[in-house]
């Protein structure tokens, strides 16, 4: 038996729709009507109509029950082959680029060819769940045998409970904090001001306004339920405009002392990305041309409960772990893509890198990892200024960091996403 | 110069204020050039803890910040009011107007602390809209100085002033954000001025404010101040600290105002707008 040698994994291109607010123009819209469309735009770029592709990785953090098998659909609802295997991950924001991680692997082992990663997310067509005591009494109702015990569990029945249903809520179940007042609690702790988020804001929303002006989405998206353009974003954005939002997160955890507010924090997002990625061999077989090269990759989680460390920076510790195995520095970049989850994520985790204590006692190193030249981070906007659907994030950054890589011609990237539940994802990606 | 130091014991009633204050009315000075030199004292005072939780409580300190850095001010105004209402005074009590108030703290004080409380007159200054003198208050604690401050007041409408010209100390050259919104109640006048004696009519109901030319009642600048750095200061007992503020425009009652500033390390900028962020009620800034 031969074990295959390890071969590089391509990145061909990407695909998404723009972006929406929750509960504007996509509010009517079903994650897999939005993944559906997302991944036959990709089909249709690269001509993979009845194409039998190697798999289809995607995920959504907002979930229907009804929708245990939603990748699978929706390769179903494409022209791609019908044979086209699929299946769904979850992993919080990091959905998209674990996604593309998984499928990169099987692609490096020889697994497979070639495969699509990406990821689909509504706010606006949450699931609503029955009132918990309301299902546990219906459940009990279907287990019963005689008519006295439906009776009896029919009788526990309230109308409050109709009145009460359980809404998904953005919160992390151990702490019952909110992302955000866990993101106000690491601005607090890394003392990151608010006129440095703002102006963080600012430039993401300038970035992403350019990089349209520049035409760089046009391969890179297809227009969905007649938008062509992320509508969270603001071109016409001042400083002064920022300067007059009020905090939002402060109230529980720094009463009238808070720094996030919805300027610097993303909205609940709608929206799908997808990423088309193959062998090197199977890309030249179809003429494709490679963007670039996903070549490393990391997760980290950290403790939020016990330890007390940052809800949100997990991906201060994968990195540094994947530039020793990879034996880079945090310098050795062209282009930085760290996920605005929140102004202050990408704030507090670029201090972090800075910070000898932290460097030395969390990261166990000798020295800090140092500064990163802010004119290479988020180049052409991110999640501030573009939304972010949770799980759609990755597939967006990867497709937008191979292309900025294409267009440079060479060079190197570095992908840095948090996730719910203490959770980072991060990568590099070469050409 | 010399200058004896008058004490007063006991404290005037209210009544008595205000009908004083109103009498002082007639007072129609000639060009005052120089700003007579009065010291006013009162020579024995406790800090009352219930005073000070009722003060905390209405201007929104915790009871873990001990004895609000403005509190002290509490203290001197029946020397103020006393000065205003006497002969020495140049002008009438009714219609002058709080322009600045700049305050130091170089000893936290405690609940119980027995204090000296002084007031001197100070300089006189020129203003664009009258004649600005300031009064120097100070508390000092087993004659030690521990707390002093500077109120810079407004005759408005005097046509020839003696003095060098008012310079704001508070150039705003940074750029604030809005922090937090609160509400300026109705009452909160009437409130404020039960707690601290000052009970201006201008500052009680919207009756009386119109009688002298306020369309509603406003609030006690020294309250509004006061509601804005209880969200600034740390949450903990402070030994040194010190914060200047410019008055800027009323706040109306009931009334809703925006917190906007610029932190430092040990410190902020901060101006008190109108609900939309663009008028400011006061501008200042703290240091601890």
């Amino acid at each position: 038996m031969t074990t295959p040698s390890i071969r590089r994994v391509a990145i061909l291109g990407g695909n998404r729709i723009p972006f929406a607010r929750s509960n504007t123009v996509y509010s009517q819209a079903s994650n897999q009507e939005m993944l559906t469309a997302t991944l036959q735009g990709l089909v249709d770029r690269f001509n993979l109509h009845g194409e039998r592709l190697g798999d289809v990785v995607a995920g959504a953090v907002m979930k229907h029950s009804r929708d245990f098998n939603l990748v699978r659909e929706s390769v179903l609802s494409t022209t791609l082959a019908r044979e086209t295997p699929a299946f769904d991950i979850q992993q919080a924001c990091g959905t998209g680029l674990e996604a593309a991680m998984i499928v990169a692997n099987k692609i490096a082992l020889g697994h497979i060819d070639s495969g699509i990663a990406g990821g689909v997310d509504t706010t606006s067509d949450a699931p609503i769940a029955l009132n918990e005591k309301l299902r546990k009494i219906l459940l009990d109702l279907s287990r019963a045998k005689t008519g006295a015990q439906r009776l009896t569990a029919a009788m526990r029945i309230r109308p409050s409970m109709l009145l009460k249903p359980a809404l998904p809520r953005n919160g992390e179940p151990r702490t019952g904090l909110s992302m955000g007042e866990h993101a106000e609690q690491m601005a607090r702790e890394w003392a990151i001001p608010r006129e440095a988020q703002d102006e963080l804001a600012l430039k993401s929303h300038q970035n992403l306004a350019k990089a349209y002006e520049h035409g760089f989405f046009t391969d890179l998206m297809t227009p969905f339920k007649g938008v062509t353009k992320d509508n969270n974003l603001r071109a016409d954005l001042t400083i002064e405009k920022l300067r007059s939002l009020k905090p939002v997160f402060d109230r529980q955890v720094a009463p009238g002392q808070g720094t996030l507010t919805a300027g610097n924090s993303t909205p609940l997002t709608d929206g799908a990305s997808a990423v088309l990625l193959a062998s090197e061999e199977w890309a030249a077989a179809r003429n494709l041309p490679v963007q670039a090269y996903i070549s490393f990759s990391e997760v980290a989680a950290v403790d939020f409960f016990d330890k007390k460390e940052g809800l949100l920076m997990a991906p201060a510790y994968a990195v540094p772990r994947m530039l020793a195995r990879a034996g880079l520095t945090l310098q050795d970049f062209d282009y930085y893509e760290i996920h605005e989850a929140f102004a202050a994520q990408v704030l507090c985790t670029l201090a972090a890198w800075q910070d000898k204590v932290f460097c030395k006692q969390q990261l166990g190193l000798d020295k800090s990892l140092g500064k990163i030249d802010m004119k290479k981070l988020n180049v052409n906007g991110s999640s501030l200024a573009a939304g972010h659907p949770f799980a759609a994030t990755g597939g967006r950054i990867v497709a937008t960091l191979a292309k900025m890589l294409a267009q440079k011609g060479s060079g190197r990237g570095l992908i840095s996403i948090c996730a719910a539940g203490g959770q980072g994802v991060v990568a590099i990606i070469e050409r | 110069m010399t200058t004896t130091t008058q004490e007063i014991t006991g404290s005037p009633s209210l009544a008595a204020t205000f009908f004083r204050a109103l009498g002082t009315g007639g007072k129609r000075p000639g060009l005052v050039k120089t700003l007579p030199k009065v010291e006013l004292a009162i020579p024995a005072v406790t800090l009352d803890a219930q005073h000070i939780a009722r003060y905390a409580a209405l201007c929104g300190f915790s009871a873990s910040q001990g004895v609000p850095l403005i509190y002290p001010q509490m203290l001197t105004f029946p020397l103020v009011t006393a000065y205003m209402c006497s002969p020495e005074c140049p002008w009438p009590a009714m219609g002058t107007v709080h322009l600045a108030n700049t305050i130091e703290q170089y000893k936290s004080l405690r609940a119980g602390d027995k204090v000296r409380v002084e007031m001197g007159t100070g300089e006189l200054f020129t203003h664009e809209k009258g004649q600005g003198f300031t009064l120097d208050l100070r508390i000092l604690r087993d004659g030690e100085l521990v707390w002093s401050a500077t109120q810079s007041l407004l005759r408005v409408g005097v046509k020839e002033t003696s003095g060098q010209p008012f310079t704001s100390q508070l150039a705003l050259d940074t750029s604030l954000s809005c922090q937090t919104e609160f509400t300026a109640p109705a009452d909160i006048g009437r409130r404020y001025g039960a707690v601290s004696g000052d009970r201006n009519p201008i500052h009680l109901t919207a009756i009386t404010a119109k009688l002298f030319g306020f369309k509603r009642a406003i609030a006690h600048g020294m309250w509004t101040k006061a509601r804005a750095i209880s969200y600034l200061l740390p949450a903990d007992r402070l030994e040194r600290a010190s914060v200047a503020v410019e008055f800027k425009t009323p706040l109306m009652l009931p009334g809703r105002a925006a917190l906007w500033t610029e932190r430092s390390d040990h410190g902020a900028q901060f101006e008190v707008r109108d609900k939309k962020g663009v008028r400011p009620h006061l501008r200042g800034q703290l240091s601890y």
